[in-house]
């Protein structure tokens, strides 16, 4: 047998395992880690969402199905939903677009001082996401912060209620900060894949009469399609899991104006201690992860 | 004797060390792990630490474990340490629904038989201060001090412009529009609502002054049957006069952005004459330096049912897990809290209220810190503030509207409806 974990005797004579029970071995680290951090704990959700306690509850009430009608009812939920489809659809516009146009520039627009360009870019990526709405929370406040004085300075008048402050607006502050921060990764890596580019068809194109931005859309686009799936994947599924950026800038208000399924989640568990619905809530967020997963490996493996 | 000192970081985000001290080692070495607030303010890591020596040297092989934590995350944090199975032996609470929760849910830990034995804590305090973490008599946990709250103004903008403290809360909107008139751009009191909290503090007195005690009760409590909950038309009233006091001028344009220390440093700064402010807030101005303020308690409500002498009162003090392994050790630690030195040592080093006052006139305070003290003292009686009184969804909703009627998003009365709602949903589930 071919196979190094093959039956037969070796030349040594040390006997040796079979196959599937090695590979049973190999897979084991893996799956108990698998085991103790997703699979135990997302049947525990599951089955607590099907009771009704609290965070120090001695006993748990069997509710049934009753935490996923009063989440359908929950206009609180829907809210959250919406804003967390703002963040996915926001951050694909704002991180891929602008990521996609400042790799195009760095890659064939600029040529001096790209690399200066593309670590001053990407540096926010390396700081954390606490600290980076830490320092937009300073900017971004009415009284103190930069931002108004800046908007000031140029004659325009500042929100009234604050940028933080005014229901109509702070969700789209909370995806600006948090594109801010990660559009250096998207720049990074599209710029991965245009220098993956052949050269050859650029010059086949400019030949055939393509230049700029129709060698962009023709050319560029296509050629890094692969790298643009894995990019929207990436984003979408940062878009459903995010917290750290709204609970540190608004903590989902003002008035749950900012609310997503993260911090919900964790306002129900911990701060109104309704264990039971925030665990109704979790398992609604573990269907989307697994559909988003489900799509992610259909669409890599047509790609 | 050695001392162990040594450093802690349980959760990175949000607990702090503050140290250990004890006896080194030892067969006996017991551990007592305490959790308190981290911005308590005044000097309250140093006195634990003092307080900490004193009773390891008649305790050999005690050693102590500080923790701290941010007002927002505790919360939170200590239902997690409880529930979970290594929880703090003795952590800091406010008393309310919250610290009767813990009780009821068997988590904090009845220390009746300790209080009551020689030395125990019942002995230092009134049955008052005792009855504020009891439930039908028995002690779950042990009140150190009280908290209140009062409007600071500054002493030199007042004289400056012949302003003076006002006696009706019509009047103070009246001073704000004066302190408007003076310089459009000055804004005399800084809200900083940001956490929501400030607001709900302002709304919990102004339900008091408006409805009183008797047509509160029973809505807080939830007993009131359900088509009666949260009817009365005073609250509605209460919310009305905050949109009064927001017209008048008085809060900043964007309370619900702003955070509650830049609102505090916008006193301490001098860039805003007034601030509605707790008790603890005088050793905070102190200690950044601003002391020309004077003090006056939130004013009557022209026709409430609230008694104008009743001030906002949240006592404050420790439980103890009852998963702790040294309940009588622990239990003998926080009664040495309250003896009757270190309560007064407490109190001249946190400019706090203490509940044993045995030695509090030997407490050599600031002009401020003992104008508080009279003040709470002549008290005809005490307000709980309601995001600890209420259950927690029913607060959450008041926090929430809060919120609403800052922003101009809701009126009154649909904030109220929205209050309704959820306290009908949570007597519901009681």
């Amino acid at each position: 047998m071919n196979s190094p974990f093959g039956t037969q005797k070796q030349a040594g004579g040390r006997r040796t395992m079979s196959s599937g029970a090695s590979n049973a071995i190999l897979l084991l680290p893996a799956l108990s880690l698998c085991m103790i951090f997703i699979f135990v704990p997302a049947m525990l959700a599951i089955s607590g969402s099907l009771y009704s306690y609290g965070l120090t509850s001695p006993t748990r009430d069997f509710v049934g199905l009753g935490n996923y009608i009063k989440l359908v009812q929950d206009s609180i939920f829907w809210v959250s939903l919406k804003n967390n489809l703002i963040i996915v659809f926001g951050s694909i516009v704002l991180q891929i677009g602008i990521g996609c146009v400042l790799a195009a520039i760095l890659d064939r627009g600029i040529t001096f001082g790209s690399t200066f360009f593309r670590t001053i870019i990407f540096m926010p990526v390396i700081v954390s996401a606490v600290a980076v709405a830490v320092v937009w929370l300073i900017i971004l406040d009415p009284n103190i912060g930069m931002l108004n004085k800046i908007v000031q300075s140029v004659g325009l008048t500042p929100p009234s209620l604050g940028w933080l402050g005014d229901p109509k607006i702070s969700i789209w502050i909370v995806l600006g900060v948090a594109a801010w921060q990660q559009t250096g990764f998207m720049m990074v890596l599209i710029l991965a894949g245009l220098q993956g580019v052949p050269q050859e068809r650029y010059e086949a194109a400019a030949l055939d009469g393509a230049r700029g931005l129709r060698a962009f859309w023709y050319i560029t686009l296509p050629s890094i399609r692969n790298i643009l799936i894995v990019a929207v994947l990436i984003t979408t599924i940062g878009g459903f899991k995010v917290f750290d950026f709204v609970f540190v800038l608004t903590k989902g208000g003002p008035a749950n104006a900012t609310q997503v399924l993260g911090t919900y989640t964790y306002l129900q568990a911990f701060t109104l201690g309704n264990l039971g619905y925030a665990n109704a809530i979790a398992v609604v967020l573990l269907l989307i992860a697994v559909l988003i997963g489900w799509l992610q490996l259909k669409v890599s493996r047509q790609a | 004797m050695s001392y162990l000192m040594k450093n802690r970081s349980r959760i990175a985000a949000a607990g702090l060390a503050l140290g250990v001290l004890g006896a080194a080692g030892g067969a006996n070495a017991q551990e007592i792990k305490m959790w308190n607030l981290a911005d308590a303010g005044g000097g309250e890591a140093e006195f634990l630490l003092d307080a900490a020596a004193e009773f390891s040297e008649t305790h050999p092989g005690v050693t102590f474990v500080f923790e701290t934590f941010p007002n927002e995350a505790y919360k939170t944090q200590i239902q997690i340490a409880l529930a979970g199975s290594s929880p703090p032996d003795v952590f800091f609470n406010w008393s309310g629904e919250d610290a009767m929760r813990l009780a009821r849910d068997g988590l904090a830990l009845d220390l009746t038989e300790y209080a009551n034995a020689e030395g125990g804590f019942a002995h230092e305090m009134s049955d008052g201060w005792l009855s504020s973490f009891a439930i039908d008599g028995r002690y779950y946990g042990m009140p150190t001090h009280a908290v209140s709250k009062y409007f600071y103004y500054s002493t030199a903008f007042f004289e400056e412009h012949g302003l003076s403290e006002p006696t009706t809360i019509a009047e103070l909107g009246g001073l704000c529009t004066s302190i408007r008139e003076i310089d459009s751009s000055i804004v005399p009191w800084p809200l900083g609502n940001n956490d929501r909290w400030k607001l709900n503090h302002l709304i919990t007195m102004l339900n008091h002054r408006v409805l009183g005690d008797a047509g509160t009760a029973a809505d807080y409590n939830l007993s009131a049957p359900a088509d009666e909950l949260f009817t009365n038309p005073g609250y509605v009233t209460a919310w009305q006069a905050v949109l009064d006091l927001q017209s008048a001028g008085c809060f900043e344009g964007a309370p619900n952005a702003t955070a509650h220390e830049s609102a505090n440093a916008m006193f301490s700064a001098e860039a805003s004459p007034m601030i509605y402010c707790g008790s603890w807030c005088a050793a905070q101005f102190h200690g950044e330096g601003f002391t020309e303020f004077g003090l006056f308690r939130l004013p009557a409500f022209e026709g409430g049912a609230g008694d104008p002498g009743a001030g906002f009162l949240v006592p404050t003090g420790y439980q103890v897990s009852a998963k702790t392994e040294h309940p009588e050790l622990v239990a003998q630690w926080i009664s040495s809290l309250v003896s009757d030195e270190n309560a007064a040592k407490f109190a001249s080093t946190m400019e706090a209220i203490p509940s044993n006052a045995t030695l509090i006139d030997t407490v050599d305070g600031t002009e401020h810190y003992k104008w508080i003290a009279e003040d709470m003292a002549s008290a005809t009686g005490s307000v709980n503030v309601l995001d600890v009184l209420l259950e927690n969804n029913v607060s959450n909703a008041y926090l929430d509207a809060g919120v609403e009627i800052l922003n101009g998003t809701k009126t009154p009365e649909e904030v109220m409806a929205d209050i309704r709602a959820v306290a009908i949903a949570a007597q519901d589930a009681m």
